[in-house]
């Protein structure tokens, strides 16, 4: 056990130095950098090349590509993720100011996944092939087919129109400090997330369950005369539960990256947002700070499951 | 004599007029009722994309004009600037609601809806075979090749592996996208490199359990060649995994062309049904068509397809046969 996490740690060590070196690499090979993609909109005027020489030199662009990526590296290993050219922030505090509002639709989004897949994925799988089961599974891949920009796009406007529910947020709050402005704010995100996301967890615990319902375990439950709905409960979706869980703390980890359009399309100043202004405007080292610490987060979020998968799960032997 | 030759020749003459692989699919479509109908659907996509200026009615670029009701001989200041078409006696058919003439109505700019929504539908083929095929390919060289000679290659591939996979797909694609022009070529050979990843993991992992089984330990022990184990034994067998994947990967290609071109970074010059979706989607109170019939495309499409692929999966994975 030791010397597995032992192995999987060093690993993880090992990607995230790929990772950096792929972020450093892959954000400088986009044409531009934020000193010229500054003066581009102002064009017009004429800008001198000096003018944007003196800006490059002011952001340590000018400096040789390997001269900038031993620095980088340097100042990684102190945990040094350095600033951002746009806000002269640090980009550990650009991110303690997103990463909340990323985690808060986050959870709104795996509440809303969850709830609603685990209930249909049971029924999917008990109802196998009968009418209930081709309906919602129809509706979990309607689901995951249409893309969450449209489905979000109509939601708002059958809120707006119906007056289904009163929005009225002022500012952008969050959950600690005005729990019911967050929850309204994120109301319309969250569900639209939420129901995307409900297709792949639920086709995964409908295709375990039926594994599971086939076992020996699940015939001798029966045959002891157990109601069908203990044998489901506490039977089969015991051992069926356990991959999904896998999902759940994996789709946790991702969402704090991946939700660039939803907080895009709502305003939500998320890491995704972040990292999309990042891209746009070239700026490096908050691009790179971001893209790693969510790397990290989703690696170390990996090995966590599969440590805790074999405690879980006796038959699992980690090695 | 007769008696028996006129059966063999009926059935002769029948053979002559089925359509080659009709009986395949129907077999298909009997086992698999949704994912027939997905099939005829993405055939009939594919049609349509194909023959999309016979289907269009209109040219997707082409711009309306009509007769201008509030047109005003001599327009003083004040008229001008509240109304600044209002001197000219034709204007942009903006906006025309669904019917007769503009089944899907018309845009902005004054396009047909309709023709455009037609011809959303090469972009969106192009890019998910385009992107699918592309990933499935790569994947299946690094995954094999990793899986069968093991050793250094796969340790490092798969490290890099790990690292892709790591980094979050839709960020990877805006950056692949910006590196060059984003043009279609560019976008679905981006497209196609996030997929690799995945691919690769199930390949390499079908490749290592085809060559545990038996019958590759007798062909080794028979003095069979790595080349003729490969290419007899391994490919073979792990076919229909390629096949899944390639068919499971298509419908999320589209999603993510339509997302990038909904962020504003898509490819450019093209009608795009994610652009659509954007352009449409600051009035969709008061032109809902604009964003309707696009996002109702690419539902559409991308059921179909996850249809298809879930269909071809239950009939091809062993695993899944009887469910």
């Amino acid at each position: 056990m030791g010397t597995y996490i032992l192995r999987r740690l060093i690993l993880n060590f090992f990607v995230l130095w790929l990772v950096a070196t792929m972020v450093f690499l892959s954000i400088r090979v986009l044409p531009g950098n934020y000193a010229s993609q500054q003066f581009a909109g102002a064009n017009l005027g004429g800008v001198s090349s000096e003018a944007i020489a003196q800006a490059e030199k002011a952001l340590g662009l000018d400096k040789p590509v390997p001269e900038q990526y031993v620095n980088f590296m340097g100042d990684l290993l102190t945990l040094d993720l350095g600033e951002s050219f746009r806000t002269r922030n640090s980009t550990w505090s650009e991110l303690g100011k997103a990463l909340p509002y990323s985690m808060e639709l986050g959870l709104f989004i795996v509440l809303v996944g969850f709830s609603v897949a685990i209930p249909v994925g049971v029924v999917s799988a008990v109802k196998q092939d009968q009418l209930p089961d081709y309906i919602l599974r129809g509706l979990a891949i309607s689901a995951l087919a249409a893309p969450v920009f449209w489905t979000a796009s109509i939601a708002v406007i059958f809120v707006l129109e119906w007056d289904l529910i009163q929005i009225n947020v002022t500012g952008q709050p969050h959950a600690w400090e005005d729990p019911w402005g967050a929850i309204q704010w994120y109301m319309i995100p969250g569900f639209v997330g939420g129901f995307a996301s409900t297709a792949t967890v639920m086709r995964l615990l409908r295709s375990e369950l039926l594994e599971v319902l086939r076992q020996d375990y699940v015939r001798t439950a029966r045959a002891k005369g157990l109601t069908e709905r203990t044998v489901i409960m506490r039977h089969a979706m015991r051992n069926a539960f356990l991959p999904v869980l896998t999902v759940m703390g994996l789709t946790l980890a991702t969402l704090i990256s991946s939700q660039i359009v939803l907080e895009q399309m709502f305003n939500i100043p998320g890491v995704g947002r972040m990292l999309f202004r990042s891209i746009s405007l070239r700026d490096y080292p908050l691009f790179q700070g971001l893209v790693i610490v969510t790397t990290f987060v989703i690696v170390t979020t990996n090995l966590a499951v599969d440590v805790l998968y074999g405690f879980l799960d006796p038959r699992v032997r980690l090695s | 004599m007769a008696d028996i030759a006129t059966p063999i020749l009926g059935q002769e003459e029948r053979r002559g007029f089925s359509i080659p692989g009709l009986n395949m699919f129907m077999t298909f479509a009997r086992k698999k009722p949704l994912g027939g109908v997905a099939a005829v659907l993405v055939i009939l996509l594919i049609l349509t994309a194909v023959f999309a200026p016979f289907v269009a009615r209109y040219d997707p670029d082409f711009i309306f004009k009509r007769e201008n009701p509030n047109y005003e001989r001599n327009p003083s200041f004040a008229q001008l600037a509240a109304d600044p078409d209002i001197g000219s006696p034709i204007t942009v058919d903006s906006f025309e609601t669904p019917g007769w003439q503009h089944w899907f109505g018309t845009d902005k700019v004054g396009h047909d809806i309709y023709a455009r929504v037609i011809h959303g539908s090469r972009l969106s083929l192009i890019v998910g075979l385009g992107a699918s095929a592309i990933a499935v390919s790569a994947g299946l060289i690094i995954g094999v090749a990793s899986g069968f000679y093991r050793g250094a290659f796969d340790i490092i591939s798969q490290r890099l592996i790990d690292a892709l996979q790591a980094f979050p797909g839709l960020v990877l694609l805006l950056l692949l996208v910006q590196v060059a022009e984003p043009s279609v070529r560019n976008t679905v050979l981006a497209m196609g490199v996030i997929g690799v990843p995945t691919v690769t993991r199930i390949i390499r992992s079908s490749t290592l359990v085809v060559q545990s089984t038996d019958y590759v330990e007798a062909a080794r022990s028979i003095g069979a060649t790595n080349t003729r184990i490969l290419w007899r034994h391994i490919i073979p067998n792990i076919f229909s995994v390629v096949l899944i994947a390639f068919s499971i990967g298509i419908g999320a290609y589209i999603i993510f062309e339509a997302t990038i071109s909904f962020l504003g970074v898509g490819p450019r010059g093209v009608v795009s049904w994610g652009k659509m979706v954007q352009e449409g989607r600051g009035s969709l109170d008061l032109h809902p068509w604009l964003t309707v019939f696009a996002g109702l495309a690419i539902a559409i499409v991308v059921i179909s397809f996850n249809f298809l692929g879930d269909a071809v999966r239950d009939v091809l994975d062993p695993r899944l046969r009887g469910t």
